[in-house]
């Protein structure tokens, strides 16, 4: 493999990875719980603790390999409104993953995430949000494909709930939907590097241009909580009423600056199921590559999802500054 | 390797221990049941649900499909703190939409409604 070939195969898996980056929060909104979701962000804003994640796939690569990631995240409100969250991530790559193809193992660029919720009303169930996720350059190791650089990416997230809809649709009102738009901006827009050939010894310069990147993605889900408490109580076993199957779609497209990347869209799509208990919740995915690019084989990703705002409410589960009494949690200072 | 296993012991005591915590009060369940008809009317609205309530926040209101609240008096807590119930008029058939709010002992505060009928 050459240096280009290299460094082409990393930029493509460190695209990829952004589909496999933690994401979470939960919000309530009237009578809809959002539940965190795993592939993309939810609207929500919360105190919250995912770990781990796990996650397993083929990469897109040619030649294809292995990749494990074990991340974490934890999210802190600083006011009612608005949260902090870091996300380090882990990574291992199976031969013939890897800078010498032999494997590697390492942490990712750390992520750090400030969202500010915009607007949430709960008689028609949809809430919104606007973000700022940095991925730190530098931070990770290169090995595993964390770039030196910076990449920033403001990000749009929604969330709607299907519960204003007539009750002669009551079928259609446990469903809702969440979505996430975001566009990532390399801070650096190429590097250039000198290599030499291994067999002919001839010096050569390549250039990598850094891709600005659509990110969009979004989740169909049907609440079995909602079926109960809201829409019609059908005495089903206790463990059902927990249980939300959900599909979702996380999605990469290069859109400028695409020299290096293409232009191929590049994604997996996600069918799978979350259990939602009192205080935490648990779920798990396959993860479907949407072309060879995204993927050789069917992935899979698992979650162990914390609500320190209710694990936690009157210390490190509420907002630092804030309202008293709130929807969701009290603050630690304040009225 | 210890330091992992103490990682996941301290996580697992978290997720087994929901009697150390106290969360979101959601609505379990109600009678009448979420989404039923009923023959003959209730007397009463009794919601369980899933953590324990502060009574001075927590209320029901029961609205006939004119918008009037059907309700005789105020929600009052029971039970171990997780029950609200409410005395009701006289439901002449029809279809009712149930409104509550609650605060939960730990102040998180939750609403919902959901609706019945009292068949002919």
């Amino acid at each position: 493999m050459s240096t280009r070939d290299l460094r082409t195969a990393l930029c493509a898996g460190s695209l990829a990875l952004v589909a496999f980056a933690p994401a979470d929060a939960h919000e309530i909104v009237g009578n809809r719980f959002f539940p965190a979701t795993l592939a993309i962000d939810d609207p929500g804003v919360n105190d919250e603790l995912s770990i781990p994640t796990i996650s397993m796939s083929k990469t897109g690569d040619d030649p294809s390999f292995k990749q494990l990631d074990v991340s974490g995240e934890f999210s802190k409100r600083i006011t009612e409104d608005f949260a902090v969250s870091f996300a380090p991530t882990w990574s291992r790559l199976y031969a013939p993953g890897g800078p010498n193809m032999n494997g590697a193992q390492g942490f990712q660029n750390l992520e750090t995430t400030f969202k500010y919720r915009l607007f949430k009303n709960p008689e028609h169930e949809f809430v919104m949000s606007v973000g700022l996720e940095i991925e730190w350059g530098g931070s990770g190791a290169q090995g595993v494909g964390a770039e030196r650089f910076t990449v920033y990416t403001p990000t749009l997230y929604f969330g709607k709930g299907f519960g204003d809809l007539p009750t002669s649709m009551n079928w259609a009102r446990p469903f809702a939907i969440t979505g996430q738009f975001g566009y990532s901006i390399p801070g650096v827009s190429k590097i250039t590097t000198a290599a030499t050939d291994p067999d002919s010894g001839e010096q050569s310069i390549d250039t990598e241009f850094n891709a600005r990147v659509f990110n969009w993605g979004a989740t169909l889900q049907y609440s079995m909580p909602y079926l109960k408490s809201v829409v019609v109580d059908l005495e089903l076993p206790d463990f059902f009423n927990h249980l939300i199957p959900i599909v979702e779609a996380s999605m990469q497209t290069p859109v400028s600056n695409t020299t290096t990347s293409g232009t191929v869209t590049t994604g997996t799509i996600n069918p799978g199921i979350i259990y939602v208990g009192n205080t935490f919740q648990v779920a798990v995915e396959a993860m479907i590559p949407v072309n060879r690019q995204s993927g050789t084989s069917v992935g899979i990703i698992g979650q162990l999802h914390l609500y320190l705002d209710d694990i936690f409410p009157t210390t490190i589960g509420r907002p630092i500054f804030g309202n008293g009494i709130a929807s969701s949690g009290r603050p630690m200072f304040g009225r | 390797m210890h330091r992992t296993v103490r990682i996941f012991a301290f996580i697992a005591l978290l997720c087994l221990t929901p009697t150390l915590a106290e969360a979101h009060a959601f609505l379990d369940h109600a009678s009448p049941r979420v989404g039923s008809t009923v023959n003959p009317a209730p007397k009463e609205m009794v919601l369980w649900f899933t953590q324990k309530l502060e009574p001075a926040f927590s209320s029901i209101e029961v609205r006939n499909e004119q918008g009037a609240n059907m309700t005789a008096g105020k929600a009052t807590v029971g039970g171990d703190r997780t029950q609200l119930r409410v005395s009701l008029k006289a439901l002449p058939p029809g279809n009712y939409k149930v409104l509550w709010r609650v605060l939960s002992v730990d102040t998180h505060r939750t609403q919902g409604d959901f609706n019945f009928s009292v068949a002919r």
